[in-house]
């Protein structure tokens, strides 16, 4: 009972709040879908298959290598060289450049932890796996584990963090390093987490019922959230908080990749996680339950999986330009005339049935775009702050001479 | 026979073998009451979850954990149990899956199955990863028989 008074009471919130020709009211099962799009940000777990996973040497470790060039062959590569902080931990590249240019768009870094499959492929399980596999790709970094360890060494504060961490110092030949660095890098990325957005704040003034809050969202971003959650029917693949159901679709992009090749997406990611020794069936997975291995180990690959490719995340798009696996849309606007204007024809002729052309208006595009950007925190987020010295590997402050 | 026993020191060895075989009859007997009492969900009731129906086949399938709503985009797992005009039905559960018919497409994770006995089944790795209708679809092997059970799920 508390419950519906509780709806009816949203429901005329509601409709108070939202009444007039650029406005119109929410029905309940908009509100109800609005609902599941937070709150935001979620609750943060440790991740049980990496034993340092929340341990703050780690954090600081992973963070330090994560901006160290010397990791890579050239030594002039580091992970930061793509995933820039200041752009959504991306790198405005049509596709990623290493040690040479690949042929996919660089994806960002925030909202880590909450994700399932890592990479557009998904050709990993798990975080620390997706951060070690560019260290060592010889088209993106090209390291190898006696780099790492001369890197680690030849500075005591990753010296010493690496020993805090992991309980040992770098050795070259423990064959546990490399995959210990890569758990670190994770403890790291898995600490970055977007900020609340516009939308937030207007999901959570609804909440509350807090009338003047919601009314502070921009008519036209309403407008479009309408448009996202009914004609669009966009929430089916991108839904919950981070608006992803975190699988793969065939968005009907090409899949020809220069010179001669194709990208088969998630056929092939399937392919490279199962060979993976790091995924989360193999030894090195550091939850003994493996409850956290229920994707991998019941994984059903498909004829269709080719040219499918993860549904992104929608949060901070505005500060990830360019778009799409392939990064062929240096817009939103021209992502939203892609849905618009689907060729159905390019769909696979055995794939799934989700998607039909939009066909909006000039209008009606304008609108979804601002819901897009609705999205995005207002203000690109400062880079992360370095994460403390854990107390063993803090130098000592230089006194001032008297 | 009594399970009343006579004086013990009147026993002869052979008494007191017979006597111990009986109680541990008894015992086996109570455990596995209580594990048929555990799983006397025949015919299935309202704990037993939803309940599809093919001719004198019962299917009940409930969520397996805490989880009262199947969750959209995460793996859950089901209990089913299985019952026919008799009781417990002998029928093996040999399939579970799940599609959208409107979509044209199923799971992107194969469930695997593990018998429980007393015609319950454990089904794992499920997942709907989309908003919309879904329909679970069940196949029994009954005998020579394989009955297909199906149930509509509306995921939000």
């Amino acid at each position: 009972m508390l419950k519906r008074l509780g709806l009816a009471a949203l429901l005329g919130f509601a409709a108070t709040a939202f009444a007039g020709a650029d406005k119109p009211a929410l029905t309940a099962a908009e509100l109800g879908r609005i609902a599941a799009h937070g709150p935001w940000p979620l609750p943060w777990t440790v991740d049980p298959g990496n034993r340092v996973s929340g341990n703050a040497a780690a954090i600081r470790l992973g963070h330090d290598l994560f901006f160290d060039p010397r990791l890579s062959a050239n030594r002039r590569v580091a992970c930061a060289s793509c995933h820039d902080p200041v752009k959504g931990f991306q790198d405005g590249r049509r596709t990623g450049r290493g040690l040479v240019t690949g042929t996919r768009n660089t994806p960002g870094l925030f909202n880590l932890r909450q994700q399932r499959w890592f990479g557009w492929d998904g050709g990993h399980d798990n975080l620390w796996s997706a951060s070690l596999r560019p260290i060592l790709d010889p088209r993106e970094m090209g390291g190898k584990a006696s780099r790492v360890a001369r890197a680690l060494r030849s500075k005591s504060t990753l010296d010493c963090h690496y020993t805090e961490a992991f309980g040992k110092r770098p050795a070259a030949s423990d064959p546990e390093l490399l995959v210990n660095v890569a758990k670190a890098i994770a403890s790291w990325l898995e600490t970055l987490v977007s900020p609340a957005t516009p939308f937030d704040e207007f999901r959570a003034a609804l909440a509350r019922q807090d009338a003047q809050a919601a009314a502070a969202y921009p008519a036209t971003a309403q407008r479009g959230l309408r448009i996202f959650l009914d004609r669009g029917q966009c929430a089916t693949c991108h839904a919950g908080p981070l608006f992803s159901n975190g699988e793969f679709g065939d968005t009907g992009l090409p899949f020809f990749v220069k010179p001669n090749g194709v990208d088969p997406g998630r056929q092939g990611g399937i392919k490279l996680l199962l060979a993976n020794p790091y995924n989360l069936l193999g030894a090195h997975n550091d939850d003994a339950t493996r409850d956290n291995a229920t994707g991998t180990k019941h994984l059903r690959p498909e004829h269709r999986n080719f040219g499918e490719f993860k549904v992104p995340s929608l949060r901070n798009l505005r500060l990830t330009a360019p778009y799409m696996h392939n990064g062929s849309f240096a817009t939103l606007r021209e992502v939203v005339k892609h849905y618009s204007e689907l060729d159905e024809d390019r769909l696979h002729a055995d794939g799934e049935r989700i998607l039909k052309p939009l066909k909006l208006s000039e209008a009606e595009s304008a609108d979804l775009v601002a819901f897009l950007e609705s999205l995005s925190p207002r203000e690109a987020p400062p880079a992360p702050a370095v994460p403390p010295a854990v107390a063993a590997c803090s130098v000592p402050r230089r006194r001032a001479p008297p | 026979m009594s399970w009343r026993s006579p004086a013990r020191e009147a026993e002869s060895p052979a008494d007191r073998v017979r006597r111990g075989d009986c109680w541990r009859g008894v015992l086996a007997a109570s455990i596995l009451g209580l594990a048929a009492a555990a799983n006397a969900a025949c015919p299935p009731d309202a704990a037993d979850g939803t309940v599809v129906r093919k001719g004198d086949l019962l299917l009940a399938y409930r969520l397996a954990g805490k989880t009262e709503r199947i969750p959209m985009a995460q793996h859950f797992a089901l209990e089913v149990q299985l019952c026919d005009k008799d009781g417990v039905s002998a029928a093996r559960l040999h399939k579970a899956d799940a599609t959208m018919p409107e979509h044209r497409h199923g799971m992107n994770y194969r469930p695997l199955i593990t018998p429980m006995g007393g015609g319950r089944f454990r089904v794992e790795g499920m997942m709907l990863h989309m908003a919309g209708r879904w329909q679970l679809v069940f196949e029994v092997q009954a005998g020579k028989e394989k009955l297909r059970l199906s149930h509509d799920v509306q995921i939000d």
